[in-house]
């Protein structure tokens, strides 16, 4: 019989976003995305940040627009 | 009428006294077709993610303005042509906020 993978129980993460009480993600709130991209500049996944659908759409969409405006980085060259 | 949120960048080589001046003289097209301004903020000389080329070269900070106000679309569209014309006006963005 092959052996079935053990089941992973992924921990339930805390809603970054609920915890502040945040409901409009604000593309000038710079201070608040950084906590959602990488060091470098990518948007972090769903799975990392903990967040809803509609909220890492939200963010998504905050990030792009700080980019457009030069707040956030498109890439940072660490390393 | 509309909530509108306009950002704008500006050339960093320009006095930051004068940016709030030259900035409202702009937004007579708002007024003037009935519209009003709730917010003028300054942010003032801020450093860029990265380098924005315009025609007087390479800029690494830009002076941010960002301008909250009600008005109708056609009133805000003009105004950002006429902002898009001037060369010490790096970069705008228009947002609703409420759909955003």
């Amino acid at each position: 019989m092959a052996k079935t993978p053990p089941i992973r129980k992924p921990k339930k993460k805390a809603n970054p976003l609920d915890k502040e009480g945040i409901t409009y993600v604000d593309y000038k709130d710079t201070a608040l995305l950084r906590k959602f991209i990488s060091d470098r500049g990518k948007i972090r996944a769903r799975r990392v940040t903990g967040v809803s659908a509609q909220q890492q759409r939200q963010i998504a969409r905050a990030i792009k627009n700080a980019r457009e405006m030069a707040l956030l980085p498109y890439t940072a060259t660490t390393r | 009428m509309r909530h509108y949120e306009i950002m704008v960048i500006l050339d960093p080589d320009l006095e930051e006294q004068t940016v709030t001046p030259s900035l409202d003289t702009y937004l007579n097209v708002i007024r003037t077709s009935g519209g009003t301004i709730e917010k003028l903020d300054v942010w003032g000389r801020r450093r860029l993610a990265f380098e924005i080329k315009t025609p007087t070269g390479k800029k690494t900070e830009g002076i941010y303005a960002v301008i909250d106000l009600h008005s109708t679309p056609a009133a805000v569209a003009e105004l950002d042509r006429q902002m898009r014309l001037n060369e010490s006006i790096i970069r705008t963005k228009v947002l609703r906020p409420e759909v955003h």
